[in-house]
């Protein structure tokens, strides 16, 4: 399905005047290209008939958004208080040093962008991290290799 | 005080499977009450003195009976389920939604018919991933069952990273696909809220609670907890303690129990010693720890000038450095702050600015006034709750732990050198940066006339 | 009950106003200041970002946003005049507005004249507690070659992004990021176009968006400011031209509340550079060859043009072209008529005699129909956004005739509107000024004119003189006189070329579309003598008395069109309506709309608001016009397969153009649209093919 038509399903399900689907239509522009290119953004507005303008102004509102590249996988460390009374910032520094890069940053191979991220809703379960959108609970510094190694692996 | 027991109501007989759902009494609420008028639901949701579970405390059923008639306002009505927990310390949502997915559902069909709605959104946070796709296989589980969708159609809106979308109204413009930037009120949602519509904005645990209530009986509901705190909580227990996670309480157990019994909290382990509790999530005013002899209640908390908020309660042992907790905090109300009203956005920015200037050691003590200054000003001037609970939170910080900040500027440096665990934590940084870089050669030119 | 009163108190002072009036308006009623920033009712409901507007309310414990406030029975509030905790709510907005503000005042353009210079000295603190660096940012920004944006001056009070979003409804200029990282911006740095982004730089309450064309150009102890009426198109804004040394420096807005709310569009606040640009005529031309002129002086001008009339006598034909003052028209038409009994007149247009409502009603109306193929912002762009209002404010707009009744109809043809049963009728006229020259024409004689060869032209105006249907008579005509600005214009065709004056640079009065009869004031002297003076000199030699003094023909003119009104009376807000009313003869059958054969589409090629002597002369306004886009309506995309935003094709027999697809929800099934410039040789009817 094109990513007009998936944008026009998303719409279906809001009332018709509502601009409701511009969150469901940039994430569903995301997925299928990683970030939200300019090009991108342009698309998700010319099939909700809004201006580009006003999609990126609706993105870079939120965290989840990427409007600078990202690598193909996302690794995001939970540092809020929880799980940095855990050692949050220890498991974010082995990360690091196993990806060979600052958080903020992606992997000299393009393969994981890493970054710090507010509280992911695990306080009870940390170090929370979220590998591609999805929860590792009870993280240790000494688990970033295999988790690194898994995604590497993937590729 | 009340028991200590684990009570077993929104989170009992856990199962994601509609067929072990149903085998166990689900969904027979809903059908008993849909041969109930929308009042006689109201009515029963008051008398169960049930109060919202999102941090507000706002009685429900009184919520639901702020809703116009159809006759009076001649608009379809919204029922929108806030389930963008993101408040930190508070993971309650996160497993209500995991494990009890068809009481949660059943709450808001059962809440639909009360509110006169067709409609349901549940605007889960974007990052619930797993909740998130468990609650969809739980719809896609009842879509072939009319006796249970009835008229009503559900649609689960994923948010996308702002915490300031918990706020009802800010959730509602990000819900029609904006900025969440909260809106002033009134008009408030019940008269005028998503597509400018009727709107009930009701939290997970409320949904999930409802169920249970009419199975109860209101009465019977009404017997757990204490006064104005009735009925059960899901508490998230986080920090320093041995056994983190939620657990199922009635209000009115007392702090020291809930962190420290051992089929709750479990205590602090590695034989550190408490130090502070954050009671009820990060934006709440923080306890000492000798002021954990408290009910865990409304009034009780009220009277220590705190809250039981989303009930995440943090806890904090004698290593984590309160300069750093507070920089922490406050890092994250300035990251999170939506940027519309003046106070927030530049106050909880310049906190932060004194609250490491502090931490370095490169204070004077004229600033640390100056920051319970800011704080001062910030709080009651702003447009919703998220700054001015910023500047409450840390401000306790400093008043309960004054010395702790007098000694980092007495000794030009933090105490604890690096062994709090707080130190040099790395914060998120803020999306997008600065755009105002112009490609090469683009300048303003100047035209003259 | 809207219009109950309710007595509310401020500070010291009872104040009755009708219940559910804002409170920022019910202490002006009571002749208090609530100071505001983001507040502006012209934008929408309330927002309560800024908080500079924190008054106590009696019986609320927090302070609250004035702004957001309505006027109940018994309220009792208190502003920082009399509360402490309100002027410390004040103090304090200030104080974190300042914190990352620049203080560059002695380089800013808005420097005395900046509401966040004047409220700081009104309420803010005297001196800062802020001891870490500002948020620096590159500036300024070019938002668009009109208009810069410096980020560091911003306060993030969102008037210029709802002005975007809410009035113009352009989409284009947004907040981009969150929280203390929120800066203004349009999409990757693409200019910000739409006719109306120059109101941003006027309601920006700081000096964040300002007039690149403005930039450093004066100071406001330096300027003048004169009160006029805008020239451009139909509608007739009322605006202030700033002034300095003789020169125009800029336009701002000037809230005429029925006619333009304080708005106006980029060509009439943009387009005034035309006066001084290098082609101006500045002496009367002869030619001299044939694409050649040379100049002469005055005298030798009027004794040419005077034989060249006498030459023409009754057969003289004079082509107008709606750009012309009323007496301007007249003092030209009485020479033409009384003088040399040539009464044979090319008006720009046929004048409707429907309208006479203000433009405002629109946005009153429950229902609105447009019925007009050329895009309403095009011919009259403040109608525009009287009719977006109106949508905001629940009316329906339509685009064809419904059933049931009808607030207010706007059509570009008179025709259309025949046999509609409309409460207000908006005609869209092509020229400013079409009716008052028609008019001013019927005011000077009403003889019919001579059947004979048509030997002279006059042609008045360089519109006039690059009119396809004018230049076609002047090939006819033996000779050519022409009134004008710029030699371009006129060159090839006239003999003679007399220098014509703009509408900032003369005394007289305009009628726009709704018959509203206003006054224009000279704002600064035009390089060329008034072209009532000389008119008033040649009028001489054919014994027709004519006054160079605009407000004495306006007298004559008043007295056989408007009722004997008098200037006084127009005053700097003219009031509606001034001329008598007549029941408008409306044809009784409505004529037959063109209907479309097949699946063909009728072709629109319009004329865009960006274009003419003036925005050529205008360097900043290029890149206003329209971009090469074909706009349809959404069943005709949807039966094509079409989507918005896509490559298509648009054919004729035998020619093709490509352009960008848009869903225009204001178009008419059965209809496309094409900015004239890239319509290429369309034919009227024509094919879109994805």
């Amino acid at each position: 399905m094109s990513l007009y038509q998936a944008i026009q399903e998303e719409r279906a399900k809001y009332p018709a005047e509502s601009n409701s689907a511009v969150l469901p239509a940039l994430r569903l522009a995301q997925e299928r290209y990683g970030w939200l290119t300019p090009d991108a953004l342009r698309e998700v507005a010319d099939a909700l008939e809004l201006t580009p303008a006003y999609c990126k102004s609706v993105a870079s509102f939120y965290d989840m958004f990427h409007l600078a590249p990202v690598g193909e996988h996302l690794v995001e460390v939970c540092t809020n208080v929880s799980c940095a009374l855990y050692g949050a910032q220890q498991v974010l520094e082995a990360f690091e040093s196993e990806l060979g890069c600052r958080a903020g940053e992606t992997s000299a191979d393009g393969a994981v962008t890493l970054r710090t991220i507010e509280c992911l809703g695990g306080c009870g379960w940390g170090t929370i991290v979220s590998v591609d959108h999805h929860y590792r609970t009870r993280v240790q510094p000494e688990d970033a290799a295999a988790i690194v190694e898994e995604l590497r692996g993937g590729n | 005080m009340a028991a200590t027991e684990i009570r077993e109501v929104v989170l009992a007989d856990a199962t994601t499977s509609l067929a072990e759902y149903e085998a166990s009494g689900g969904y027979a609420q809903l059908a008993r009450a849909r041969t109930l008028t929308p009042n006689e639901i109201t009515d029963e949701l008051l008398a169960s003195e049930l109060r919202g579970r999102g941090g507000a405390f706002f009685a429900t059923g009184r919520k639901w009976s702020f809703v116009p008639t159809k006759d009076m306002i001649p608009k379809p009505h919204y029922l929108v389920i806030n389930a963008d927990e993101s408040e930190p310390g508070s993971f309650k949502d996160n497993e209500i939604m995991s494990r009890v997915p068809h009481r949660f559902i059943e709450g808001c069909l059962i809440t639909a018919h009360a509110v006169d709605s067709q409609h349901v959104y549940i605007y889960v946070r974007g990052e619930y991933t797993g909740p998130y796709e468990i609650v969809t296989a739980a719809l896609d589980e009842i879509r072939d069952r009319p006796d249970i969708r009835g008229d009503v159609t559900i649609v689960v809106h994923r948010g996308a990273g702002a915490y300031i979308c918990g706020e009802e109204t800010a959730l509602i413009e990000s819900l029609e696909g904006k900025r969440g930037q909260p809106r002033s009120k009134p008009p408030f949602p019940a008269i005028s809220g998503v597509y400018a519509s009727p709107t009930v904005v009701n939290n997970v645990e409320t949904m999930a609670t409802v169920a249970p209530v009419l199975a109860m009986g209101a009465a019977e509901y009404a017997k757990l907890g204490v006064e104005h705190s009735r009925g059960t909580r899901v508490v998230s227990i986080s920090g320093h303690v041995a056994n983190g996670g939620n657990y199922e309480i009635e209000p009115g157990i007392s702090l020291r129990d809930l962190i420290y019994a051992e089929h709750l909290g479990g205590g602090v382990p590695g034989g550190h010693t408490l130090k502070a509790v954050i009671p009820g999530g990060s934006s709440t005013v923080i306890l000492k720890a000798d002021e954990i002899d408290v009910g865990y209640d409304f009034d009780s908390l009220a009277a220590l000038r705190t809250a039981m908020g989303s009930a995440g309660v943090i806890c904090l042992d004698e290593r984590v450095c309160m300069v750093q907790l507070g920089i922490r905090v406050s890092e994250f109300y300035e990251h999170e702050s939506c940027g519309k009203c003046t106070p927030c956005r530049e106050g909880t920015r310049w906190m932060t600015a004194i609250l490491r200037k502090l931490e370095a050691g490169d204070a004077t003590a004229g600033e640390l006034d100056l920051l319970l200054d800011v704080c001062d000003r910030i709080n009651g001037k702003c447009l919703c709750p998220l700054g001015e609970t910023a500047a409450m939170a840390v401000a306790s910080y400093v008043a309960k732990f004054r010395d702790e900040y007098v000694a980092h500027i007495a000794q030009g440096g933090c105490p604890f050198g690096d062994s709090s665990p707080l130190d040099h934590v790395l914060a998120p940084v803020a999306q997008g940066h600065l755009p105002g870089r112009l490609p090469e050669g683009k300048r303003l030119e100047v035209v003259h006339g | 009950m809207a219009d109950q009163l309710v007595t509310v108190q401020i500070d010291e002072r009872s104040i009755q106003v009708p219940k559910g009036t804002g409170m920022v308006e019910t202490a002006a009623a009571a002749g208090i200041e609530i100071p505001v920033f983001c507040y502006e009712p012209r934008l929408g409901p309330p927002v309560g970002a800024c908080r500079m507007c924190l008054v106590e309310v009696e019986g609320m414990p927090k302070l609250q946003a004035g702004c957001t406030l309505t006027a109940q029975d018994g309220m009792v509030v208190k502003t920082a005049r009399t509360s402490e905790q309100a002027a410390e709510g004040q103090n304090s907005t200030l104080e974190f507005i300042l914190i990352n503000h620049p203080l560059d005042c002695p380089v800013c353009d808005k420097g005395g004249e900046c509401p966040l210079q004047d409220l700081t000295f009104r309420y803010g603190p005297g001196n800062t507690r802020m001891s870490f660096p500002k948020r620096t940012m590159e500036k300024p920004i070019p938002i668009s070659p009109l208009i810069a944006l410096d980020r560091e001056r911003c306060i993030l009070c969102y008037r210029c992004t709802r002005f975007s979003e809410s009035v113009a409804e352009d989409g284009q200029l947004v907040a981009i990021n969150r929280g203390a990282s929120s800066v203004i911006a349009t999409f990757e740095d693409e200019p910000y176009k739409g006719h109306f982004s120059g109101n941003v730089t006027e309601i920006c309450p700081v000096g964040a968006l300002t007039s690149t064309q403005y930039r450093f150009e004066a100071r406001p102890w330096e300027i003048q400011n004169v009160p006029t009426v805008c020239g451009h198109c139909p509608v007739g804004c009322n605006i202030t031209a700033t002034t300095r040394e003789g020169k125009i420096k800029r336009v701002l807005s000037r809230n005429h509340p029925e006619v333009d709310e304080g708005w106006i569009c980029d060509k009439g606040r943009y387009a005034f550079n035309h006066l001084v640009a290098l082609d101006r005529i500045t002496t009367p031309l002869r030619k001299a060859g044939p694409r050649r002129f040379e100049a002469v002086s005055w005298d030798e001008a009027i004794d040419e043009a005077e034989r060249l009339l006498r030459g023409g006598g009754a057969t003289t034909v004079t082509a107008l072209s709606g750009g012309e003052s009323v007496e301007e028209a007249y003092a030209l038409a009485k020479i033409m008529r009384q003088g040399l009994g040539a009464h044979n007149a090319v008006l720009p247009e046929t004048p409707s005699e429907l309208g006479g409502s203000p433009l405002s009603a629109i946005r009153d109306a429950k229902t609105v129909v447009v019925l007009s193929d050329v895009p309403v912002v095009e011919r009259a762009p403040i109608v525009d956004l009287w009719i977006k209002a109106a949508r905001r404010a629940g009316a329906t707009v339509s685009y064809e005739v419904p059933t049931g009744p009808i607030g207010a109809l706007v059509t570009d043809e008179t025709s259309k509107a025949a046999g509609i049963d409309a409460e207000h009728v908006y005609v869209l006229p092509f020229t400013p000024n079409g009716r008052g020259v028609a008019d001013a024409w019927s005011a000077a004689g009403d003889e019919d004119p001579v059947d004979a060869m048509q030997r002279v032209l006059i042609i008045s105006g360089d519109e006039a003189a690059t009119d396809p249907g004018v230049r076609a008579l002047a090939v006819e005509a033996e000779t050519v006189i022409g009134i004008g600005m710029f030699e371009e214009s006129f060159r090839g065709i006239a003999d003679l070329v007399l220098p014509g004056t703009s509408y900032l640079e003369r005394d007289g009065t305009t009628v726009n579309l709704e018959g509203r009869l206003q006054r224009q004031r000279r704002a600064v002297l035009a390089p060329v003598p008034d072209v009532l003076a000389w008119l008033s000199k040649l009028g001489e030699r054919f014994d027709v008395q004519l006054s160079p003094h605009a407000s004495v023909l306006f007298d004559e003119v008043s007295e056989r069109c408007f009722g004997g009104v008098t200037y006084a009376e127009l005053g700097e807000h003219a009031p509606l309506p001034l001329r008598s009313a007549e029941t408008p003869a409306y044809p009784a059958v409505r004529a037959d709309m063109p209907r479309n054969q097949g699946s063909a589409l009728r072709l629109v090629a319009y004329k865009p608001l960006f274009s003419g002597a003036a925005v050529e002369r205008t360097p900043e306004l290029e890149f206003q016009q329209p971009g090469a886009v074909v706009e349809l309506a959404p069943e005709d995309a949807r039966a094509r397969g079409i989507r918005n935003g896509a490559t298509v094709t648009v054919s004729s027999n035998g020619t093709s153009v490509e352009l960008q697809a848009r869903v225009a929800r204001d178009l008419s099934a059965g209809a496309v649209r094409i900015p004239r410039d890239h319509a290429g040789d369309l034919h009227p009817t024509v094919e879109v093919s994805p």
